[in-house]
């Protein structure tokens, strides 16, 4: 990861919603990333040249454009009308960014889009999201990493974040995911925990 | 055999799927692989193939697919009837909240100017209070005031419009309660699709969300019904069977919500069951 003294930036071509430039290199804020929250308050995963990214709950494409600052490819699957249309003038300034309109609950609406993939990003607000990145653990390859962004107040509001933290973690266990790292993210997000999960060489 | 969006892969070999996007995009939405035996494509295969040049090339032409289809679903979705409806309601309910605002505002600087008014013991409707600040007032005031006049005027316009497009949209849900509430619960749902896969339990607190959240959270008493309160059925029921009403009413519109979504046509011999169901509810008042 790239840092400019103790500011994460993406090498990339700046402007897509008006970021904050350092040296010629695009400030990735963790107050609107999850993904640079993890950065700031954790280890979270290097992001390598020539990594292939499943990339689910892609929303306006932030993140997405930092994250193909770093990468080889990011399929970015997002469901909801509005928030595509920004993708989708992410996707046409940025070669690597595939995007994709489908339901992440339902991968084999787009399986026949997405290739082996190293890195299974998701940030999904639904109650199923255990469920969801198992699902979508089929495209990563073994030794891959899943990085599970736990909206707890997106699976059962009248549960304590702490609880349903715990639930997530025993289902990502007992699919036999090894879990490398967790870490909430406040102060920058409320009531969001990260999972980093390995898939493991059978 | 083993589909992907390049081609098919048999054995080893594979075969080039021949098309424009347009056809790679049905192939796509068409074809759904079992996701137990599936095993993810490999891009050097689209070369094989023919498909592609290289990686780059491999990128490109996907990007491509993908970004045709994603457009194609958006004008899918947006083409269809309830799309512009919710925007619709939820700019006149918007346009209200600013109304009522601003009115508020200009009624606290008209009083600053007039030390002597007082609302108290007048019936002065909002509306005519605006009326005479802007015709009392000078500058500014004068015409923040005449804005709202036309922004009231805009309104009556859009409601009419509102209504007009949820009896043509809704059909059935605007008979039982009328164009205005039933867009309100479209725009709280989401969407006609949305509306008519709630249960009838959900679509009577529709619009109470903080009642139910607190109910659900504390002990405090659930919530008898949100927006669908704003119909008269419920809102001039007697506070005893109010309740009853509510549930009445929300599990008809449950049902006129899906005949709307599936059939999109006025269902007559529904419509006089319901509407017969829910007055007698409303009248059992006495035990």
């Amino acid at each position: 990861m790239i840092w400019i003294g103790d500011v994460l930036v993406s090498q990339g071509q700046g402007g897509v919603y008006n970021e904050r430039m350092l040296g010629g290199a695009r400030v990735w804020d963790p107050h609107r990333s999850k993904l640079s929250a993890l950065y700031h308050v954790g280890t979270g995963i290097e992001l390598t040249p020539g990594m292939r990214v499943l990339y689910l709950g892609a929303a306006n494409g932030t993140t997405v454009s930092h994250v193909a600052d770093y990468v080889d490819v990011v399929y970015a699957v997002e469901f909801a009308p509005r928030p595509m249309q920004d993708l989708l003038e992410v996707s046409r300034r940025r070669r690597n960014v595939i995007p994709i309109m489908a339901d992440a609950a339902r991968p084999e609406q787009y399986a026949m889009l997405v290739e082996t993939i190293d890195l299974l990003y998701q940030d999904v607000a639904q109650p199923e999201q255990a469920s969801i990145a198992l699902r979508n653990c089929s495209f990563l390859k073994t030794g891959g990493i899943l990085i599970l962004m736990l909206k707890t107040r997106s699976v059962d509001v009248r549960k304590e974040p702490a609880e349903v933290f715990q639930d997530t973690l025993d289902a990502l266990t007992s699919a036999g995911l090894i879990v490398q790292e967790c870490k909430w993210l406040a102060p920058y997000h409320h009531d969001h925990a990260a999972i980093v999960c390995t898939k493991p060489v059978v | 055999m083993h589909s992907y969006w390049f081609g098919d892969v048999v054995e080893g070999r594979c075969i080039l799927f021949i098309g424009d996007s347009n056809a790679i995009i049905d192939r796509v939405q068409s074809i759904t692989p079992e996701m137990d035996s599936f095993i993810p494509l490999e891009w050097e295969q689209a070369v094989l193939c023919g498909a592609c040049r290289d990686r780059i090339d491999y990128l490109g032409r996907l990007q491509e697919v993908c970004i045709a289809a994603a457009e194609r679903s958006i004008r899918e979705q947006y083409s269809r009837k309830d799309a512009e409806l919710l925007q619709m309601v939820r700019t006149l309910d918007e346009i209200d909240t600013v109304i009522n605002l601003l009115s508020e505002r200009a009624a606290e600087w008209y009083v600053v100017r007039h030390p002597a008014f007082s609302r108290k013991y007048r019936r002065t409707p909002a509306h005519v209070l605006v009326k005479t600040m802007r015709e009392k007032s000078k500058g500014a005031l004068g015409k923040v005031a005449g804005e709202i006049e036309q922004l009231a005027a805009t309104r009556t316009i859009l409601a009419k419009e509102v209504s007009a497009r949820a009896n043509d949209v809704m059909p059935n849900t605007s008979a039982l309660i009328g164009g205005l509430v039933a867009a309100r619960l479209l725009s709280h749902a989401g969407g006609l699709l949305l509306l008519s896969r709630l249960p009838a339990s959900a679509i009577q607190v529709l619009g109470a969300r903080t009642a139910l959240f607190s109910h659900l959270k504390t002990r405090s008493p659930c919530p008898k019904h949100g927006i669908i309160f704003q119909h008269r059925r419920v809102h001039n029921a007697p506070r005893e069977v109010r309740g009853k009403v509510a549930r009445v009413l929300a599990g008809k519109l449950a049902i006129a919500a899906r005949i709307d979504y599936f059939r999109g046509v006025p269902a007559p011999e529904f419509l006089d069951g319901a509407q017969e169901r829910i007055d007698v509810t409303g009248k059992r008042s006495e035990p």
